[in-house]
């Protein structure tokens, strides 16, 4: 209590000064007054009272003053009073504070970007209820953690748990709105019943789904998102209950989520899912029979330790090998599944921590340097003070008392440039958001909250502390006598921050030579990704994706797809066109793989056998994207002739494929590939493959990693095609005019079927590389700011030291130096700097481009030729920035120099 | 007439506390009171009267609060706090071990 009263009334004596002296001044004029009074009521007259009572009050301002010093409290006022010091030091450099305050602004400006970025996905929590609590569950096979989960496991987890309270599945998926004008792609979540109740939000409107809407038999029914339905319903209040055409099928609306709710992210409605039966669901018997993966998500009951979920996934595990022997006996199939649990917001932001640790790395580094080269300012500036301080010090001043001062001096200059700073993070944040580069565009917006000006506040302290610190300490250790006595060159202490400058710089230069190191790594790595052939010409190839309606479960799109390529193929604009089952570059993470045995070598273990992605083309597939084939010949139809096409079995005996070079030199390095026959997936699937051509290589899934061996199947072969198909169009205009006709054609067959994902291939290319580029931008541009910070410190320093030494040079000169001589002895100052801070670069990159490896294509991180050209630049940019104060030092007339002291 | 500084330091504090003790009062009310109950012979000078009360106000142990004068005037009362009686308490301890003390020696 005692304490809260004296605070306030603390902060009240500073914050309300006028009014203090206002209250100060009326109660000591009534006391006057009364006085007075008194004096009369003794028999005084007026003039001669109030006299009386002025001799008795005696000096009103000096006891004023004893007041004020009464209230005086010693550090905050100490810290106003050195403020406003401070202000009018600054007003007389306004050189240092611009320089401080640009500086600053762009490195807090940086740092607190990027913990916006950080705070935003990382830290703060995602916009559910208690959900900290929600986990993403997944299988594991081997060390790898896959995305999902199968349906059994949903229907295990959610039985016979004990640690969740609410397990719940939801999957995005695609689909059509059908019955309006034009036919559009939405993206929609299918979803367990119990999925609401497990993410706690409550509907805006409406309910969400219930109990008995999940399985094969419920009710057409959909819950829009919020921003659907203020985009496309007008925000249209009553809703609930009219109907809305998904896939052909009408579904009544029954709620709406209320603003915020995004998950999984973009889902614009939730369905029930219809397929989620616990009946029909087990593990496959074989890889012959479709697997129905689910994404699972619970909550945990409260105070359930994480040693708890692994228990009790590893017994959940055991438990579906138990349920499912058939599955996972005799097939051996996937005989080391396991389940996994991590938290939801780790999973959805896993990805982008790397990226934001070197991000805030690397502006963690600017801001090192740029507090360097203000320490280095400090000290010049303390320099020339020194007479200041050193009567400050003779008078009584407390050292301490004299670092305090100076430390408020640099958290003075760092204000203006901390709040310009948190502006131009409030700048780039709305940026960022507005363009979505392309680290950022699977996360929602990037928003500022208390945290951020938390950060902003306590980076801005540290800085200033960072880089008053040294300046205050030296300027606090003054030797009085030498100060005072020496005029304007205090030889003793000048020595010693001459050495601390020239250290400072030094480690500036290290930092950048880091810096400049990596953004080099990354630029030779993008060059060559920029390089990297795709393997075809990417030209007038035009790519898009169809989605068609569903059918029915397990219907056969073969039809609607040759009779689609059919109608694109006689297009007089286009020159050849393909299915395939994606584009190549897309972003589709999923690929489809099984392993392989060579019939006539000895099989191995299911486990042990190569895993080999298998892709569906259609014959014209290598003509379309010039792929050359290197051996054998192309399948076609003829392949496949004499096989009914109703009642086809799934897989042939016998099945013509054609592998890629990347499969040849992985499985026969030393035989013809041409005939051999292959079993892929179980050893029950019982269907052998035939290779009959072998291909170029692609680079289908990323620029930057090597082409993957691949097996091609034919569409034609029997495939079933479940759903959703890509087609590759090789134009003869540009690629982009060609996508209305296209989209006729696609509409010609079925008018229901929008066509998505349209995209040149160049622009997939380009997209490919987006996320790369953004890295390299930002790194180079931080490394571009840190180098020119460091060669301004550079400059300063010499600059300095020349100046300091103008005595000695003139000195030198008039016994008989000549101007080369001088050039040597200054331009070894700047080589002691390159000496000391190539090394000590070198040695930190190695330490730090580690972390940098998993962005890097072929190019090591410790890239001979990235380091050496880097410490060229680096070096030569040391000596552009001491030409200047060299060619002052060869200037100097010794008469002048002589004279001047 | 004695003066301030010639009241064993810190002596004005206790004087002060103690003539609040009674009740809230302004600050030429406190010099006078001092002056009555001495017979006249403290006399609190202005000079040290206001620091002493704007000191014993920061450090919480009386309160400050604008009123109404018994001549309609508006004039700053003074009044303990609950610290402030904690502290007349201890000054009052202190004070008559060391008066006591001082009388030992300058009656034996």
């Amino acid at each position: 209590m005692r304490l809260l009263l004296m605070l306030r009334l603390r902060l009240r004596s500073l914050s309300q000064r006028a009014r203090v002296e206002r209250e100060l001044e009326e109660e000591l004029r009534f006391h006057f007054d009364r006085q007075v009074e008194k004096n009369r009521a003794a028999g005084m007259d007026l003039t001669e009272a109030q006299q009386a009572a002025a001799r008795e009050f005696g000096h009103i301002t000096q006891h004023k003053d004893e007041c004020r010093d009464a209230r005086k409290i010693s550090i905050l006022e100490n810290l106003w009073e050195d403020s406003r010091y401070a202000v009018r030091n600054l007003r007389r450099d306004p050189f240092l504070a611009i320089t401080a305050t640009l500086t600053l602004a762009v490195c807090i400006g940086a740092n607190t970007t990027v913990f916006s970025i950080a705070n935003s996905i990382l830290i703060r929590p995602l916009p559910y209820p208690g959900s900290d609590r929600i986990d993403w569950i997944s299988e594991r096979t081997g060390p790898a953690q896959q995305d999902v989960g199968a349906a059994p496991d949903y229907f295990l987890l959610r039985d016979r748990n004990r640690i969740f309270e609410e397990v719940a599945t939801c999957d995005p998926a695609t689909f059509t709105w059908t019955g309006i004008e034009r036919p559009e792609r939405l993206d929609v979540a299918l979803a367990s019943a119990s999925f609401f109740p497990m993410m706690g939000v409550q509907p805006l409107l409406g309910r969400y789904l219930t109990t008995d809407e999940e399985g094969p038999k419920t009710p057409p029914v959909a819950v829009l998102s919020y921003e659907f339905w203020r985009n496309r319903f007008g925000g249209d209040r009553q809703i609930v209950g009219k109907t809305i055409a998904i896939d052909r099928l009408p579904r009544s609306i029954v709620g709406v989520m209320p603003q915020g709710f995004d998950f999984p992210r973009g889902a614009q409605l939730w369905l029930p899912n219809d397929v989620l039966d616990r009946a029909s669901q087990s593990f496959p018997l074989s890889a012959t029979q479709p697997i129905f993966t689910v994404s699972i998500i619970a909550r945990r009951k409260p105070e359930v330790t994480p040693q708890q979920v692994t228990t009790e996934m590893q017994r959940l595990s055991f438990a579906i090998r138990a349920e499912y022997p058939k599955a996972f006996q005799k097939s051996g199939f996937r005989s080391d599944l396991m389940l996994g649990a991590m938290p939801l917001q780790e999973y959805l932001t896993g990805q982008l921590r790397p990226a934001l640790l070197i991000l805030a790395g690397t502006v963690t580094l600017v801001l090192l340097i740029a507090c360097a080269n203000l320490a280095n300012l400090l000290l010049a500036r303390a320099s020339s003070r020194q007479r200041e301080l050193a009567i400050r010090l003779a008078l009584g001043s407390s050292r301490g008392r004299i670092i305090r001062q100076m430390l408020t001096e640099s958290l003075v200059l760092a204000v203006p440039g901390g709040l310009a700073g948190f502006c131009l993070a409030w700048l780039s944040v709305r940026t960022l958001n507005a363009v979505k580069p392309a680290i950022l565009v699977r996360y929602s917006a990037i928003s500022m909250d208390w945290r951020v000006l938390a950060f902003t506040i306590a980076l801005l302290a540290a800085t200033s502390v960072l880089f008053g610190i040294i300046p205050a300490i030296s300027a606090a250790g003054i030797q009085i006598h030498d100060a005072l006595k020496s005029a304007g060159l205090a030889h003793s202490a000048g020595r010693a921050a001459a050495g601390m400058r020239k250290v400072l710089v030094a480690g500036e230069l290290a930092v950048s030579l880091v810096l400049l190191i990596g953004a080099g790594l990354l630029t030779r790595s993008f060059l060559h990704l920029v390089h990297t052939e795709l393997g075809f010409p990417s030209d007038h190839l035009l790519t898009l994706r169809i989605n068609p309606v569903a059918l029915s479960m397990g219907h056969d799109y073969l039809p609607f797809y040759s009779q689609v390529l059919d109608g694109v193929q006689h297009l007089p604009i286009v020159r050849a066109a393909t299915l395939a089952d994606d584009p190549p570059l897309s972003d589709n993470d999923f690929q489809s793989t099984g392993t392989i045995g060579v019939i006539g070598r000895p099989l191995a273990p299911q486990a042990e056998r190569p895993r080999i992605s298998d892709v569906v083309v259609s014959p014209e597939f290598f003509h379309t994207l010039g792929v050359s084939l290197q051996r054998g010949r192309i399948f076609d139809s003829h392949d496949f002739t004499g096989i009914p096409a109703a009642g086809r079995p799934e897989f042939l005996r016998t099945e013509a494929v054609m592998v890629n070079e990347a499969f040849v030199h992985r499985i026969f390095p030393n035989e013809d590939p041409l005939g051999q026959r292959l079993i892929f997936g179980p050893d029950e699937f019982n269907a052998t493959w035939t290779i009959v051509g072998v291909v170029s290589d692609i680079r289908s899934t990323a620029l930057g990693a090597d082409p993957p061996a691949n097996i091609y199947r034919c569409t034609c072969a029997g495939v079933p095609i479940y759903r959703r198909m890509a087609v590759l169009v090789r134009t003869s205009v540009p690629p982009e005019a060609a996508i209305r006709a296209i989209e006729q054609q696609v509409r010609a067959v079925d008018r229901d079927q929008p066509i998505s994902d349209v995209k040149t291939m160049d622009q997939r290319r380009d997209a490919a590389l987006a996320p790369e580029r953004f890295q390299l931008i930002l790194l180079g541009s931080f490394a571009v700011i840190a180098i020119l910070l460091a060669t301004a410190g550079v400059y300063g320093t010499m600059s300095y030291l020349v100046a300091r030494r103008t005595r000695e040079i003139g000195i030198r000169m008039a016994m008989g130096a000549r101007p080369p001589d001088v050039l040597r002895m200054v331009l070894g100052e700047t080589g002691v700097l390159v000496v000391a801070a190539i090394p000590a670069g070198l040695g930190s990159a190695w330490v730090l481009t580690r972390y940098i490896r998993s962005m890097l294509y072929g190019v090591s991180a410790l890239d001979p030729t990235t380091l050496a050209i880097t410490s060229v630049a680096l070096a030569a940019m040391v000596f552009i920035a001491s030409a200047g104060p060299a060619q002052r030092a060869v200037r100097v007339d010794p008469m002048t120099a002589l004279r001047e002291e | 007439m004695s003066k301030p500084s010639g009241l064993v330091q810190g002596t004005l504090d206790l004087l002060i506390l103690k003539t609040l003790e009674l009740q809230p009062m302004h600050g030429w009310a406190i010099a006078e009171r001092i002056k009555q109950v001495s017979r006249e012979v403290l006399q609190v000078q202005q000079g040290s009267l206001y620091p002493a009360l704007h000191r014993l106000e920061q450090q919480a142990w009386i309160q400050a609060e604008w009123g109404e004068s018994d001549n309609n005037r508006r004039a700053k009362y003074y009044s303990l706090t609950k610290a402030g009686r904690r502290q007349l308490a201890r000054e009052t301890d202190s004070w008559e071990r060391l008066s006591s003390a001082i009388s030992a020696i300058v009656r034996a």
